[in-house]
């Protein structure tokens, strides 16, 4: 089964909730941040103007998920861009997690691109990464 | 009475519901919430196991309280307060909010509907230009680092130094704009690059600039209304909500990591991951303190920018100087915060999240203008419904650490809300009703339609009748703008 996202109603009355799920750590990954980036503009409006690369390292893959979802709302505010893709690669190096990702993307332009939700931050509120045999499922509260 | 929890809740007074410590282990103070029986049925089961987990929190006195526009939040709900000792108490960033100092502000005008009427569409379409909004929305402040530095440190003042406000403003803004403590050395690079392109932006959500107008027949008590400059026959008003945008949020999230960890040092358990928090006098407590002040004052900066916006907007529509339009700020306040004030238990820091200060009459903290009156408490309701202008009492003082409600509550998600109306539509069917919307994002319209939150008229009137901040004006919306 290939990486998908459905939001959550009724989790965050005020926010954005969503569980993402993959085959790997890399496809829950990426379901996840696919869900991000679909809350903040319909990444069919967005064009592939920038390509950016994010490593990062965890001992611990749900805390390396939450500080990947955590990088894109830096560089949405950092850099003023949404974005129209995300592939991050996970994998484990000497019994650490570690995360080579792009995001692909295009500064924010409210006349070409449909834009949604200003996503503030990525909460712990039932934040959860499980695995349940080759399946991997993200709980993602967004602050909004 | 059915309630959204099986707990134990007595009523003590008309407007005040109280939940004793026998039923939560842990519980070190009461529970008590601001509602009328028909709001409390309506508040959902979050309310009642987050005000008793507060209650749980090392050095808490009195009560943990709730406001009657209170629902679920991250950690402490939306709408509550609580006071900590300074010496045996925590600071917790889930009670502020991760919007730090989100805060409104109301300017006042001599123009009247009549005057606005004709030149609303123009009037409308310059403060959107004006005032950025939406997802990645950059202000037309451009500041150094050592320059954002100063405006963490100086808030508002700031803002009047470089010609973004009048010195009069400073008297009327909580704190006069500028909370002193604020360390910048204590915020991150990442907060310091999330904020320091979003000076005088909205953002989305529930934030927003609201055109408003004041009839007569809608002032409560037309002597204290006078005071506050607000004197009815149509009278037009601006009123914007919005906080420290991406920064406060990085802040918050900063220190909520900092915390985990200090929590296992200090012996500190917490029955929620989002109450995380530190001894108010430990390192790491006073770090977050410092920082968070600098969010405060990056707000309430973030604000005076707006306010300096909105001014040029309406002078450059009606061919006169905002001092011509009697442009005067009439207050702003914080509603997102944590402040050290003193009580009768001592010196203690007082957690306000979606709940407004409301400090009674003769409180040396206000402005000489509003000594006599108690301050001025801005309430925002939904888009469609209007707002509130109220003021504190000496009541706020002795029951609620001089705190009271800040807005209506959310009772419908997000997603049900886009499902039950367009944004264009919603859009036509407000102009209709003779309110013009300008919005960045449909969607994001459609989240805040007006069923989607509490009737403001109920919340109000609980804490009128509660007697805890007493009505002086209702505000009714001609002119929307959101992110």
């Amino acid at each position: 089964m290939p990486f998908s996202f459905r939001f959550l109603e009724d989790v965050a009355l005020a926010d954005v909730a969503f569980e993402a799920t993959g085959d790997s750590p890399s496809e829950v990954f990426q379901a996840a941040a696919q869900a991000m980036i679909e809350t903040l503009a319909d990444p069919q409006t967005v064009v592939a103007a920038r390509c950016l690369t994010i490593t990062r390292e965890d001992e611990d893959l749900a805390a390396l998920l939450f500080d990947w979802l955590s990088e894109i709302v830096y560089v949405k505010d950092a850099q003023g861009v949404v974005f129209r893709e995300a592939v991050p690669v996970v994998r484990q190096e000497h019994g650490r997690w570690r995360l080579d990702a792009t995001l692909v993307g295009a500064p924010v332009d409210p006349a070409a691109q449909e834009l949604r939700a200003d996503v503030k931050g990525v909460t712990k509120h039932l934040y959860e990464l499980k695995q349940d045999g080759t399946r991997w499922t993200a709980r993602v509260v967004l602050d909004i | 009475m059915k309630l959204n929890t099986d707990m134990a809740v007595t009523r003590i007074a008309d407007e005040v519901w109280e939940i004793p410590p026998s039923e939560k282990p842990g519980m070190l103070v009461p529970a008590r919430i601001y509602a009328t029986e028909r709001i409390l049925e309506t508040m959902d089961r979050g309310v009642f196991d987050q005000v008793t987990n507060v209650a749980c929190l090392p050095g808490i006195r009195r009560y943990a309280l709730c406001m009657p526009d209170g629902h679920w939040g991250y950690g402490f709900p939306i709408g509550g307060v609580a006071a900590f000792d300074t010496g045996e108490g925590v600071i917790s960033p889930g009670g502020v909010g991760y919007d730090v100092n989100c805060g409104m502000r109301l300017i006042r005008t001599d123009l009247a509907l009549a005057d606005v009427q004709p030149r609303l569409e123009p009037l409308m379409t310059e403060l959107f230009r004006k005032v950025p909004a939406g997802v990645g929305s950059t202000g037309f402040v451009r500041v150094t680092r050592r320059e954002f530095e100063d405006v963490m440190r100086k808030g508002a003042r700031w803002c009047v130094e470089k010609g973004y406000g009048w010195h009069e403003d400073l008297a009327r803004i909580e704190e006069s704009g500028c909370i002193a403590g604020a360390d910048p050395s204590k915020v991150s690079d990442h907060a310091v690059e999330r904020g320091i392109n979003q000076l005088g932006t909205l953002g989305s959500g529930n934030h927003y600039l609201e055109v408003q107008v004041v009839s007569s027949d809608r002032i409560f008590d037309p002597q204290v209304a006078a005071t506050l400059g607000i004197t009815g026959h149509d009278q037009i008003v601006v009123m914007v909500h919005c906080g420290s945008r991406g920064f406060g949020h990085q802040v918050a999230s900063d220190y909520l990591k900092v915390f985990e960890k200090a929590m296992r040092r200090y012996g500190i358990t917490v029955r929620d991951q989002q109450l995380a928090c530190a001894p108010f006098r430990s390192p790491e407590g006073q770090d977050y303190f410092a920082a968070m002040n600098c969010a405060a004052n990056s707000a309430f900066a973030n604000r005076q920018v707006i306010t300096h916006q909105i001014r040029e907007a309406f002078a450059a529509v009606f061919g006169k100087s905002a001092e011509e339009l009697g442009m005067h700020l009439v207050y702003d306040v914080a509603h997102n915060i944590a402040k050290v004030e003193r009580y009768p238990e001592g010196e203690l820091v007082v957690h306000r999240k979606g709940s407004t200060r409301a400090f009674g009459p003769g409180r040396p903290e206000l402005p000489e203008i509003y000594r006599a009156t108690g301050q001025p408490v801005i309430c925002g309701g939904s888009m469609e419904t209007g707002s509130y202008l109220l003021v504190g009492t000496e009541r706020a003082m002795q029951e609620t650490f001089g705190s009271t409600m800040h807005g209506s509550g959310r009772t419908m998600s997000r997603a049900q809300a886009k499902r039950s109306v367009r944004g264009e539509q919603l859009q036509r069917d407000m102009r209709q009703r003779g309110i013009l919307v300008k919005a960045v994002s449909m969607s994001g319209l459609a989240e805040e339609a007006g069923f989607a939150y509490k009737n403001i008229s109920d919340v109000v009137e609980t804490v009128d009748r509660a007697g805890i901040t007493k009505k002086v004006a209702e505000l009714r919306p001609i002119g929307n703008i959101k992110g």
